[in-house]
C-alpha cells in the first residue's frame, strides 16, 4: 500500500485544490435533457404519498373484511348514520368542485406553456378558490355527519382516510398559493415554471386519491 | 431548485460551528450523519450492555423492574435500528456517492439538509420517554394491542408518553429517509458525470439507488401505520383492537410490510462499501459486476415479497408463499457472497484495517444468513421465533454485517473526509477486540434459543440451564464495548497528527479519490474521462489493463 | 502465516494467529471439557410431542445442509484470504477478471435448486404438523391474559365457541397446569382476554401466538399429541410474546397423565363442578373486614392484620379483565384459605374462618410471584 500516492489529476496538496473559478460549470450536469429536477422529485414523492395511502386503504380493506356486516349496524343510534351510499349527493359535489379544479390547474398550466400569463394566473386563482371550497365543504360534511372517529371502525377509517386526504388538498392549495403568488410576481415563464408543474402534479394526485376515496366509501 | 449559486469563493469554506449547521453541502451533511449516528451508537450500545448486565446471572440485578428492562431493549432497538445504523449508511451515502458520480453536490442542497436535521430532533424525542415517565417499552416492532395499552399504565407499561412520543420520533426519522431518498435518487439519475453511464456507476452508488427505492415504497407505509396507532391511542380510534372490531395482525403486516424491506435497507449500502473495499485491497475489477447489480435490484423485489416470515406463528398468512419466497431471497445473496469471495480469489491482498473489516462482514454476515434461512423452514421457525435464536440472527446480520461494513467504510473514506489516515495499529487491535467480543456475545445466543429462552425477558431461572452461556454473552459486550476505546483514540490521534492522506492513498478505482482529500466545495475541479466502472484505474493503468 | 525467511511477521499476520489460537483454545476446551454437550448444544432439545418430532427431524436436515454450505464458503473465504495474500515487494497487478458466466450461473443454480429442495420439505413437514383430527380426544381452550395462563376443558363436540366443562386456574403446580392424557390426541384452542401471547413449549419445539379476536372462530387452534411414553411427565411452558411487564413470568406447565389417571383426574374436575356449590356463609358467621386492594397485578396493603376469630376479606380487584383470587398461605407452605378468582372491576366479601394466630402469607395463586403480601393473624 502506497500511503501516499497521488492522483494524476490533481496536486494532492489539500488546501490548494479549491478552484478558484466555477468548477461545476464546465461539467455537463444537470442537463441530461428529459424532466428536470424538482418535477422527477416530485413524481418521486408522488409514489411515496401513494404508498402511504395505499396503508390506509389496505387498513380501510382489512377492517372492513373483518366487519359484518359493514357498514356495522350498532349501535343503532350512530349506526343509522353510517350508510353513506343512501346519502352521496354532499360528496359527489365535492368530487365534481375537485376534478374541474383539476381541469382548471391543467389549463393555468398549459397557459404558462404559452407563456400566457393571465391565463395562468386566473386558472391557478380558480383552482386555489375551488380547493379552499372543498376544504370548507368537507369541514361542514364532517360538522354534519352524525358520528365521530372514535364511532367503530366505520368511524375510525372514515375520519382518517378523508382526513389525511384532506391533509393533502391543504398542503396543495398553499403549494397552489405560493405559485400563485410567484406567478402574480412574474417569476414564471414558459421557459421557466418547474414549480408550477410540480404543484399541478401533486394537485392531479390529491384528485385521483379523493376519486378513489369516493367510490370506495361511498359507492362501494 | 438547487442553490448552486456559482462562484463559490474559496472562504466560505469555513468550518465554524455556524458554517456547520447551515451547511449545505453534501460532504458536510454527510459527516454530520456519521456523528450524529454515532453517537446513537454509543447509546443504544450503553442500554444494550444494561440489557446484558440485568442478563448475566439470573435474578433481578441492575433493573429494578421489569418495566425499566422493557424499556431498556425496545429503546435499544429503536436506537440502533432508526438512529444509528439506516442514518449512518445514508450519511456514508451522502458523502461518497456525489463524489462517486461526479457530481457537485446533491440535487435538493437544502432538502438535503432538513433531511438531516430531522434525525437529531427525532433523537431526542425518542429519548425524551426515559423523563417524562416511561420510554416505549413494547418492543421495537410495537406490537398492537400492546402498545396502545387499553389495559392500564401498571400492566403493561405502555401509557404515559414513551410510546406517543416514540410514535412522533419515528414519523421523522421517516419523514427524513423518503426525503433523503427522493434527493439520492434525483442525484443518481440526473447528476451523473458524462460519461457516467448507469453501468458505470460504482456498486455503491448501485446499492444506494435499490435502498432508495425501498425507502420510498415501504417507509411511507409505516408511517401511515404508525398514524393510525396514534389516532387509535389518542383520538379512540379502533384500527388495531380486536374488542371494538379493530386487527390486531393489521399492525404487524403493515409494520413488517415496511420493516422487512428496511432489513436491506439497513445492510444494502454496506454491501456497496464492501464492494468497493474488496476490489481495492485485493487489486482485482468486482467479479460479475452486472450480477452484482441484478442480485441488488432482485433482493429489492424480493424484499418486499417475504414480510410475513415475521408471522409465521401468528396463524394469520399463508405460510408456503412466504416460506418459499424467504427461501428465494437466499440466492440473490448468494450470488454477492460468491462474487465477493471470486473477487479477491486470485488477487494480491493487502490486509488493511478496511479490508479486514471487510472479511469480517464476509464470514459474519454468511452466518447471519444462514441461520436466517432456518426460520425460512415454517416448521423449525415454530422452534426458533422469539427465542434467542433470533436475537442471534438479527446481530449476526445487523452487527456482523452492517456495523462491520461501517467500520470498513471508516476507515476506509476517513482519509478523504479529513485528509489524514487513521491508525493502523489501534484499527487492528480494534478489529480483533470486536470480532471476538461480537462472536462471544452473539453465538451462544443460538444455543440459548434452541435451548428455549425466549427474548425479551428480564430474567430468568437459576435452574433453566442458560447460566454460562448468558455470562459469556455479557462478558463479549462488554469487549464489543471496550473495541470502541482504540477506535476513538485512533480517531483522537488521527485528526491530529494522523499520516497526511494524500488524493489517493488507497490506490483506489472510483472518482472520489480523484479530487483532494478532503474534496473542495463543487468536489470537482476536473473530472477523468469515464469509461468504465473504474476511471482512476483506466488512468494509472490505461485502458488496456482493463480487460 | 509464512513471510519469507528473514522478514518479521507483520501485525496483521499475528492478529491472524490470535484469532485463529483464540477460536481453536475455546473449541478445544470446550469440546474436552464436554464434547457431546456442546455437540447437543446446536440441537433443540429432544422432542416430547408427535408435532415436535417432526420438526425436530425438519431442523436436523436442515442442520446439516446449512453446516455444509457454511463449511465450504468459509473455508473458501479463509482459503482465498490465506492463499492470496500479497507478498512484501509484489507490486505486479493479478489478473484482472471480471467474472465468468459459467460460475455464476453453477452458483445461481446450485442455491436454488437446494432452497426449493429445502421448501418442499418443510412444506412437507408443515402440512404434517397442521393436520388437525376431526375426532380428537379431548379439547382444551388455552386462554392468556396480562399474566396468566388457565385452561378450559371442553365437551368432545365443542368448537371454539363453547362453553367450558370446567377450568383449571392455576397455571402451575400439582393442582395445575395443562393437564393432558399421553398417547391421546389434544386439540387446542388459543383465546386472548387482552394482548397478544404465545403458547409456546420448548419441549414440543413449538410455538403458537394467542391472538386476541373478537370472533372466537378466528382463534388459533392446532393440534397436540403427548406420546404414550410421556405419561407421568411434566414439560414447562412460556409465554414467547411480549406482552408487557409480567412477560416473563406467564409460565405454565403441561402435565401428561397416562389415560386411565387423566380420566380419574377428568372425572374427578367434573364431579367438583356439578357438587352443588357450599351455601355462601351468612354473613353473621363472619367477622370484621380487612380491606385488600388488587391494582396493576399487585396488593396495594403488604401486610394486613386480622382477628384469629375469623374476619372477611373485602377483597377489591380494580384490574380490569383480569382475575384475581386471595389465598392464605401458611409458613409450611399449606394453604388454610382458598378463594375463587374473579375479574375486576368488581368487590367481593370473602368470609375467611377462624385460623390459629400466627404469621401467614396472602397471594394471589394465578400471579404468585408478582402478588403476595404479609398477613399477621393476632
Ligand atoms: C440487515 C438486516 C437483515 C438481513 C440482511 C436479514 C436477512 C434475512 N433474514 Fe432476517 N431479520 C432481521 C434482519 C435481517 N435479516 C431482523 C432485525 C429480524 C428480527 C426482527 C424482530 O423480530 O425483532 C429478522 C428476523 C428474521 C426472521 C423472523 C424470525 C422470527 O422472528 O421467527 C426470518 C424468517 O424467515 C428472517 C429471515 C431472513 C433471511 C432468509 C434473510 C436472507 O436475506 C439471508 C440471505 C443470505 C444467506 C442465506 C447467506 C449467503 C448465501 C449463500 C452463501 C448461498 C447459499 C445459501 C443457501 C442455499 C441457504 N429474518
Ligand atoms: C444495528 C443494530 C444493533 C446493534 C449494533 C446492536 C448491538 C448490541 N445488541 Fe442488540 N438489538 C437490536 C439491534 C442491534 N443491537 C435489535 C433490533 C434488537 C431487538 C429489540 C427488541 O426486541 O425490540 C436487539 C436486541 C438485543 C438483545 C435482546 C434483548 C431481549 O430480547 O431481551 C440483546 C441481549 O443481549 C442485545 C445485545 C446487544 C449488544 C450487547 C450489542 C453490542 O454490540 C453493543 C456494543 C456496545 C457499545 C457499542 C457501547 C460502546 C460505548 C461505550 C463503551 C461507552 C463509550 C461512551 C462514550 C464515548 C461517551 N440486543
Ligand atoms: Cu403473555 Cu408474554
Ligand atoms: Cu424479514
Amino acid at each position: 500500500m502506497s500511503g501516499s500516492s497521488q492522483s494524476v489529476l490533481t496536486t494532492g496538496d489539500p488546501g490548494h485544490a479549491v478552484a478558484e473559478h466555477n468548477p461545476v460549470a464546465g461539467l455537463a450536469h444537470d442537463s441530461r435533457g428529459g424532466i428536470s429536477n424538482p418535477i422527477l422529485g416530485m413524481l418521486l414523492f408522488i409514489c411515496s404519498e401513494i404508498m402511504f395511502f395505499s396503508g390506509l386503504f389496505a387498513a380501510y380493506f382489512s377492517v372492513r373484511a373483518s366487519t359484518t356486516p359493514w357498514p356495522p349496524v350498532e349501535p343503532a343510534d350512530i349506526a343509522e348514520h353510517f350508510n353513506l351510499h343512501s346519502e352521496p349527493w354532499f360528496a359527489a359535489i365535492l368530487t365534481v368542485i375537485l376534478v374541474v379544479s383539476s381541469v382548471t390547474c391543467q389549463l393555468g398550466v398549459w397557459a404558462i406553456r404559452r407563456d400566457d400569463r393571465t391565463g395562468f394566473i386566473r386558472n391557478i386563482g380558480v383552482t386555489v378558490v375551488l380547493g379552499i371550497v372543498f376544504l370548507i365543504g368537507q369541514a361542514y360534511d364532517y360538522a354534519t355527519l352524525g358520528f365521530g372517529i372514535g364511532d367503530t371502525t366505520f368511524g375510525t377509517t372514515f375520519y382518517t382516510l378523508t382526513g389525511f386526504h384532506g391533509a393533502h388538498v391543504f398542503g396543495g392549495v398553499v403549494m397552489l398559493s405560493v405559485v400563485l403568488y410567484r406567478g402574480l410576481a412574474g417569476q414564471f415563464s414558459s421557459r421557466h415554471h418547474d414549480a408550477v408543474e410540480a404543484s399541478s402534479l401533486y394537485w392531479h394526485f390529491v384528485d385521483v386519491v379523493w376519486i378513489a376515496l369516493f367510490s370506495t366509501l361511498y359507492i362501494l | 431548485m438547487a442553490t448552486t449559486t456559482l462562484t463559490p469563493a474559496a472562504s466560505t469554506y469555513r468550518s465554524g460551528l455556524y458554517e456547520w449547521i447551515t451547511t449545505t453541502d453534501h460532504k458536510k451533511i454527510g459527516i454530520l450523519y456519521l456523528l450524529n449516528s454515532f453517537l446513537f451508537f454509543f447509546i443504544g450500545g450503553l442500554l444494550a450492555l444494561g440489557v446484558r448486565t440485568e442478563l448475566a446471572i439470573p435474578g433481578l440485578q441492575l433493573l429494578t423492574n421489569e418495566g425499566l428492562y422493557n424499556q431498556f431493549f425496545t429503546m435499544h432497538g429503536t436506537v440502533m435500528i432508526f438512529l444509528f445504523i439506516i442514518p449512518i449508511l445514508a450519511g456514508f451515502g451522502n458523502y461518497v456517492v456525489p463524489l462517486q458520480i461526479g457530481a457537485p453536490d446533491m440535487a435538493f442542497p437544502r432538502i438535503n439538509a432538513l433531511s438531516f436535521w430531522m434525525l437529531p430532533l427525532g433523537g431526542i424525542l425518542l429519548l425524551m420517554g426515559f423523563l417524562t415517565g416511561g420510554a416505549a417499552s413494547a418492543g421495537w416492532t410495537s406490537y398492537a394491542p400492546l402498545s396502545e395499552d387499553r389495559i392500564g399504565a401498571a400492566v403493561n407499561d405502555a401509557a404515559g408518553s414513551g410510546q406517543d412520543l416514540w410514535i412522533m420520533a419515528l414519523v421523522l426519522i421517516g419523514t427524513s429517509s423518503i426525503l433523503g431518498s427522493v434527493n439520492f435518487l434525483v442525484t443518481i439519475f440526473k447528476m451523473r458525470a458524462p460519461g457516467m453511464t448507469l453501468f458505470r456507476m460504482p456498486i455503491l452508488v448501485w446499492t444506494v439507488l435499490v435502498t432508495s427505492v425501498l425507502v420510498l415504497m415501504a417507509t411511507p407505509v409505516i408511517t401511515s401505520a404508525l398514524i393510525m396507532l396514534f389516532i387509535d391511542r389518542n383520538y379512540g380510534g379502533h384500527f388495531f383492537d380486536p374488542a371494538t372490531g379493530g386487527n390486531a395482525i393489521l399492525w404487524q403486516n403493515v409494520f413488517w410490510f415496511y420493516s422487512h424491506p428496511a432489513v436491506y435497507v439497513m445492510v444494502l449500502p454496506a454491501m456497496g462499501m464492501i464492494s468497493e473495499i474488496l476490489p481495492v485491497f485485493s487489486r482485482k475489477p468486482l467479479f460479475g459486476y452486472r450480477a452484482f447489480v441484478f442480485a441488488t435490484a432482485g433482493i429489492g423485489a424480493l424484499g418486499f415479497s417475504v414480510w410475513a416470515h415475521h408471522m409465521f406463528t401468528t396463524g394469520a398468512v399463508y405460510l408456503p408463499f412466504f416460506s418459499l419466497m424467504t427461501f428465494l431471497i437466499a440466492v440473490p445473496t448468494g450470488v454477492k457472497m460468491f462474487n465477493w469471495i471470486f473477487t479477491l480469489f486470485r488477487g494480491k491482498l493487502t490486509f488493511s484495517t478496511p479490508l479486514l473489516f471487510a472479511l469480517g462482514f464476509l464470514s459474519m454476515f454468511l452466518i447471519g444468513g444462514i441461520n436466517g434461512a432456518f426460520s425460512a423452514a415454517v416448521p423449525v421457525d415454530f422452534a426458533l421465533h422469539d427465542t434467542y435464536w433470533v436475537v442471534a440472527h438479527l446481530h449476526y446480520v445487523l452487527f456482523g454485517g452492517s456495523v462491520f461494513g461501517v467500520m470498513a467504510g471508516l476507515y476506509y473514506w476517513f482519509p478523504k473526509m479529513t485528509g489524514r489516515m487513521l491508525g493502523e495499529g489501534l484499527g487492528k487491535v480494534q478489529f480483533v477486540l470486536m470480532f471476538i467480543g461480537f462472536n462471544l456475545t452473539f453465538f451462544p445466543m443460538h444455543q440459548l434459543g434452541l435451548a428455549g429462552m425466549p427474548r425479551r425477558i428480564a430474567d430468568y431461572a437459576a435452574n433453566a440451564g442458560w447460566n454460562d452461556l448468558n455470562l459469556l454473552a455479557t462478558v463479549g459486550g462488554f469487549m464489543i464495548g471496550a473495541s470502541m476505546i482504540p477506535l476513538l483514540w485512533n480517531v483522537f490521534i488521527s485528526l491530529r497528527a494522523g499520516k497526511i492522506a494524500g488524493d489517493d492513498p488507497w490506490e483506489a478505482n472510483t472518482l472520489e479519490w480523484a479530487t483532494s482529500s478532503p474534496p473542495p466545495p463543487y468536489n470537482f475541479d476536473r473530472l477523468p474521462e469515464i469509461r468504465s466502472e473504474r476511471p482512476l484505474f483506466d488512468l494509472r493503468h490505461g485502458r488496456t489493463a482493463n480487460h | 502465516m509464512s513471510s519469507t525467511p528473514g522478514s518479521r511477521p507483520s501485525t496483521t499476520a499475528i492478529i491472524g494467529w490470535l484469532i485463529a489460537a483464540a477460536v481453536i483454545v475455546a473449541l478445544a476446551v470446550l469440546l474436552v471439557l464436554n464434547g457431546a454437550a456442546v455437540w447437543n448444544s446446536f440441537f433443540p432439545p429432544e422432542a416430547k410431542s408427535v408435532q415436535g418430532q417432526e420438526i425436530r427431524n425438519l431442523y436436523d436436515i436442515v442442520f446439516v445442509i446449512a453446516a455444509v454450505i457454511f463449511l465450504i464458503v468459509e473455508g473458501l473465504i479463509v482459503w482465498t484470504v490465506i492463499r492470496y495474500r500479497r507478498k512484501p515487494g509484489d507490486d505486479e497487478l493479478p489478473a484482472q477478471t471480471h467474472g465468468n458466466n459459467l460460475a455464476e450461473a453453477i452458483w445461481t443454480i446450485v442455491p436454488t435448486i437446494i432452497v426449493i429442495f429445502l421448501f418442499v420439505i418443510s412444506w412437507q413437514s408443515l402440512n404434517k404438523i397442521e393436520t388437525v383430527s376431526a375426532t380428537p380426544d379431548l379439547r382444551v381452550r388455552a386462554v392468556a391474559g396480562q399474566f396468566q395462563w388457565s385452561f378450559e376443558y371442553l365437551p368432545a363436540d365443542a368448537d371454539a365457541t363453547t362453553k367450558a366443562l370446567f377450568t383449571v386456574n392455576a397455571p402451575l403446580g400439582p393442582d395445575g397446569g395443562l393437564v393432558l392424557p399421553a398417547g391421546q390426541t389434544t386439540h387446542l384452542y388459543l383465546r386472548s382476554t387482552d394482548v397478544i401471547h404465545a403458547f409456546y413449549v420448548p419441549q414440543f419445539l413449538f410455538k403458537r401466538d394467542v391472538v386476541p379476536q373478537k370472533n372466537p372462530l378466528h382463534d388459533n387452534q392446532f393440534d397436540l399429541d403427548i406420546p404414550a411414553s410421556g405419561a407421568g411427565q411434566t414439560y414447562r411452558g412460556q409465554c414467547a410474546e411480549l406482552c408487557g411487564v409480567g412477560h416473563r413470568i406467564m409460565v405454565f406447565e403441561v402435565r401428561a397423565l397416562a389415560p386411565a389417571e387423566f380420566q380419574a383426574w377428568y372425572d374427578k374436575q367434573v364431579a367438583a363442578v356439578n357438587a352443588t356449590a357450599p351455601p355462601a356463609p351468612s354473613g353473621g358467621q363472619a367477622g370484621p373486614p380487612v380491606n385488600v386492594t388488587a391494582q396493576g397485578v399487585k396488593f396495594l396493603e403488604p401486610t394486613l392484620t386480622a382477628p384469629a376469630a375469623g374476619f372477611t376479606f373485602h377483597f377489591d380487584n380494580k384490574d380490569a379483565g383480569t382475575p384475581h383470587d386471595l389465598d392464605i398461605v401458611a409458613s409450611d407452605g399449606k394453604k388454610v384459605f382458598d378463594s375463587k378468582e374473579f375479574p375486576g372491576p368488581a368487590v367481593q366479601d370473602l368470609p375467611v374462618p377462624p385460623i390459629p394466630a400466627g404469621t401467614y402469607q396472602f397471594i394471589c395463586s394465578i400471579h404468585p410471584t408478582l402478588m403476595t403480601g404479609t398477613l399477621t393473624v393476632q
